[in-house]
């Protein structure tokens, strides 16, 4: 039986269930319907809050060195720029707190029941069954907001300088390493998670995640010297959301890209290699 | 009169230094006959497991010294069993909690990988889990649930459904037999987090057996149930056993659901197989006793009750008495002559009595728990 | 909790035998902070909102100086290293404690034991206070040996208020933390009030900027709300930098530092007022009506 014959049907089989979790995941959160309706609109409300300090801090500026909001800049990033850079943060967010989060989490919950084993049971890839278990419904809405955000932003941004608006291949690229971004995220959560095998009682990792993810809301640019390397490089939070506003404002450099795809495939890889190492363990180490 | 007794540890290791245990192919015991169809389901040889464990010592300054230095203790788990199952046997798992019952089961579900041995389960081998291996097996763990909690059993179903990639009309086929014989029909629409436990446990069931597989682990299935549902739960899988010539492997400690079910056993303690037989031979070994249960019309003096066996307990008209093999006869027909008997009951001690005196251990220290890794 | 029964140590023995107990809890608290030491940790590392705000208001003010007060790198990051600091030493957690012993029914236990669960509570978060005091130093030690000391007041009455202020940004933690966990007993899920405290106190407590360079108006709210007083205010104590704004002037520093512990710690006994009259009618609701 030839791989490529098998790829098919697998394709086919994966897609449906995939297509099922989400069904499930759906129902289960709207048997709390209002929790989807209030979780939504808090979302939305943090939104609105996270991105005060950007508007504070450049018209601090602005009125310290005499310009506008427009006029002014951070660390070579204007104000339009940075609030692109903070839509894509809240963007990623969206997709790492709805589809991210919620499944990984899971697995630390299913590690210390002892349910786990029933994942290993089923004759499907452990990995695509714990990443696809759990869906959080309501962050569609905070991710339309961030959209709205970035297109605003670009909006203005068009506007104040006459710079040309993004067109096909700018979307297409920015789109492209946004995939790059989830992909990354998911990666370096997937290597998270798997510390759980080895030392069980980490239930606050999830926080410390997030909280290095916080350092992406801000242009790359902001961080200065090794601590931008470091972001660039070793955790590439300044990869996540400075490229993909490259991307959308025209300035994107073929380096840029490359770097982000190549990061994403090897983070991916990587992280398989350390799942199929943690249940290798898990198999041979419990009782 | 009442012969010497030996400890069960010797009579056991009696037993297992003798002849080598019998193979396949279960007699009829108390439990209905198996029907098998003579292929082995599972081969095991020589299966070995240890892991280490690291210790957590408690305090301030052992947590600062394990920094630089931690202990470990190597745990043996399982020590060089070996048995062989023929398709469609029922055999229950016996073992006080720690003997490596539950870690041979999830060796042989392929949940573990062993340390040593040879192993091999409907012609594969259990670590490599295969997809064709695993389309083929269940396991079934009575502490532990796959249902989703917020949502009716039946999307879990539904999911199973997907992931086992069942065929649509062996998918309506099996539900329809399953929800019919545990009338379930109520139920599989219910959330899962409204259901009682045995309930649940019925939908637990069907979760596990929608893709009809051929080997049925359970692991403790029945615990925490009523006794009805435990009724209801051991006629359900001997019908399962039944219809499908399914193998089952049992591990329980409701000794009932042994009895009901398992007409062979197999005895671990401490990593190593103690006993593998038939459940009723493994009590004349231990208690070559039986236990006779005699109503009397009138009041007996102990003194002549004792000298006809052991007292097991005496009341205003009716004293138990546990007798040996040998003196049987003779007892009983004393009794039923020089007596005033009016009712006479000669049957096997129970189960449960022959398993503690299996595992009292009165030298050795417990073993220390083991602490997760 | 109207008249005691008979047998039931009335409030003076009540007092009595909690304050025999507490070193007890106390050390068992510790016991089981030192157990927990790894989750500790992690929660510690955790707290990045301070440096997350540091990396943009330092490059904000690079080469200039922000708002009314004239701040430079150099004294916003001194700014939020401290915030950073004091978070770590007292933030507190126990609503999700609390709830959850409302929610399971675990608080029933705890009510039969002849201390009340109000002062265990106290005594399992004092506890791990020296562990963390210590998991804490490396950054304190850190902050004073690198640039940031030079930002540091030398005015011991300002020092003194700081230290003093520090109990107070602790209780008012411990005490809003608490009050949030009781409401399990009238609603279902604590997580919507918890993030809905954490972004009022996020916005007003000086977290996300100094609170000085909020719009007026905003400054104002903030000065009413209890949030400013567990974080802004102990810090610009510590930098001698004037509570309410304005320019830097020892007199009005040390006189709005009086003002401000003086609102602190009237926050202090409304919020610990409030969580005993709440818990007693609380604990009515739960004995009623049960897990």
């Amino acid at each position: 039986m030839g791989r490529l014959s098998g790829l098919r049907p697998a394709a086919r089989q994966y897609g449906r269930l995939l297509g099922l979790q989400l069904r499930v995941s759906l129902l289960a959160g709207m048997q709390y319907r209002w929790d989807f309706l209030a979780q939504g609109a808090m979302q939305l409300v943090w939104l609105g809050m996270s991105a005060l300090p950007l508007l504070i801090a450049y018209n601090a500026r602005a009125a310290a060195q005499g310009g506008t909001l427009t006029t002014t800049d951070i660390s070579g990033w204007g104000f339009y720029p940075a609030a692109v850079v903070f839509g894509c943060f809240c963007l990623l967010k969206a997709v790492l707190d709805g589809a991210v989060n919620p499944s990984l989490l899971s697995v630390i919950d299913q590690i210390r029941k002892g349910t786990l084993d029933f994942v290993l049971l089923k004759p499907a890839d452990a990995q695509f069954l714990v990443s696809t278990a759990r869906f959080e419904p309501w962050h569609v809405i905070d991710a339309a907001g961030a959209l709205a955000l970035i297109a605003l932003a670009v909006h203005r941004q068009h506007l104040a300088t006459g710079a040309a608006l993004p067109g096909g291949l700018q979307l297409g690229s920015a789109a492209v390493l946004l995939c790059c971004s989830v992909l990354m995220l998911y990666a370096v959560w997937l290597l998270v998670i798997c510390a759980a095998f080895y030392v069980v009682r980490i239930d606050n990792l999830s926080y410390l995640f997030s909280s290095l993810f916080d350092f992406a809301r801000w242009p790359r640019a902001v961080f200065r010297g090794a601590l931008q390397v470091v972001f660039t490089y070793v955790l590439p939070l300044a990869v996540m959301t400075s490229f993909p506003t490259d991307a959308l404002l025209g300035r994107l450099r073929p380096w840029q890209a490359a770097w982000a795809v190549a990061i994403a495939a090897g983070l991916l890889f990587l992280s398989r290699r350390v799942w199929r190492r943690a249940i290798a363990s898990y198999t041979s180490a419990s009782s | 009169m009442v012969a010497a007794k030996h400890t069960a540890e010797e009579v056991l290791a009696s037993v297992s230094a003798a002849a080598p245990p019998p193979a396949g192919g279960a007699r009829s015991g108390d439990a209905a006959p198996v029907a098998t169809t003579g292929e082995t389901a599972i081969a095991v040889s020589e299966l070995h497991k240890h892991y280490r464990v690291y210790k957590r010592p408690p305090g301030l300054y052992a947590a600062m010294r394990s920094l630089f230095h931690r202990e470990y203790e190597d745990k043996q788990a399982v020590r060089g069993i070996s048995f062989r199952i023929a398709c469609g046997e029922r055999v229950g798992f016996l073992g006080p909690n720690g003997a490596g019952k539950t870690t041979t089961l999830k060796m042989l579900a392929g949940l573990l990988h062993p340390t040593g041995g040879r192993l091999e389960v409907v012609g594969h081998t259990p670590q490599r889990r295969e997809v064709a291996f695993l389309k083929q097996i269940t396991l079934v763990m009575g502490q532990k649930q796959q249902l989703l909690w917020d949502l009716p059993p039946a999307d879990t179903f539904e999911l199973n459904r997907a992931v086992y990639d069942i065929p649509t009309a062996q998918y309506r086929q099996m539900l329809g037999e399953l929800t019919e014989i545990l009338d379930l029909a109520q139920i599989m629409k219910t959330p899962t987090r409204q259901l009682s436990l045995g309930e649940r446990m019925k939908c637990e069931l069907v979760a596990a057996l929608l893709h009809r597989p051929r080997v049925l682990f359970l692991d403790e299935p029945t615990i925490g149930l009523d006794v009805s549902m435990q009724v209801v739960l051991r006629q359900f899988i001997r019908t399962y056993n039944e219809r499908h010539a399914a193998t089952v492997l049992l591990t329980s400690h409701y000794m009932e659901d042994v009895l009901a079910l398992c007409p062979r056993v197999l005895v671990i303690d401490q990593g190593q197989l103690r006993y593998d037989g038939e459940l009723k031979a493994l009590v004349h070994l231990l208690r070559p006793e039986k236990r006779v249960t005699v109503r009397l019309s009138g009041p007996v003096p102990d003194v002549e009750l004792a000298r006809l066996g052991t007292v097991v307990s005496s009341g205003p008209n009716q004293v138990v008495l546990q007798i040996a093999h040998s003196d049987l006869r003779a007892a009983v027909a004393h009794l039923l002559e020089r007596l005033p008997v009016t009712d006479l009951t000669v049957e096997d001690p129970p189960l449960q009595e022959v398993m503690r005196d299996l595992f009292a251990r009165p030298a050795a220290p417990p073993a220390p728990a083991p602490e997760a890794p | 909790m109207s008249a005691p029964r008979p047998g039931a140590p009335r409030p003076l023995e009540k007092l009595a035998l909690s304050l025999k107990a507490y070193p007890t809890l106390l050390r068992i608290g510790l016991a089981e902070a030192v157990a927990y030491r790894t989750e500790m940790l992690v929660w510690m590392l955790t707290l990045t909102m301070p440096l997350v705000s540091m990396v943009l208001w330092s490059s904000a003010a690079q080469g200039t100086r922000l708002g009314p007060e004239r701040l430079g790198s150099a004294e916003l990051t001194a700014y939020f290293l401290i915030t950073l600091l004091l978070r770590l030493l007292t933030g507190s957690w126990v609503l999700w404690q609390v709830s959850e012993d409302i929610r399971s029914g675990t608080l029933g236990q705890r009510l039969l034991r002849p201390v009340s669960p109000l002062v265990v509570y106290t005594a399992e978060q004092l506890a791990p206070l020296p562990l963390r005091a210590a998991l804490v130093l490396p950054l304190a030690l850190g902050l004073l040996a690198t640039q940031a000391r030079s930002q540091l007041t030398s005015d011991p009455w300002l020092i003194t208020a700081f230290v003093l202020a520090l109990p107070g940004a602790w209780a008012i933690n411990f005490l809003t933390m608490v009050l949030l966990g009781m409401m399990a007993f009238y609603i279902d899920s604590a997580a919507g009030l918890f993030y809905a405290w954490m972004g009022l106190y996020t916005l007003f407590s000086g977290y996300l900027m100094p609170l000085s360079l909020f719009p007026l108006w905003l400054q104002k709210v903030s000065d009413v709300l209890p949030f400013r007083y567990m974080l802004d205010s102990p810090v610009k104590m510590l930098l001698g930098w004037p509570i309410a704004g304005g320019a830097r002037d020892t007199a009005l520093g040390r006189g709005q530092a009086l003002t401000s512990l003086g609102i602190e710690y009237a926050y202090v006994a409304v919020l610990a007022l409030l969580v005993v009259l709440l818990w007693r009618r609380g604990l009515r609701r739960f004995a009623a009506f049960g897990a």
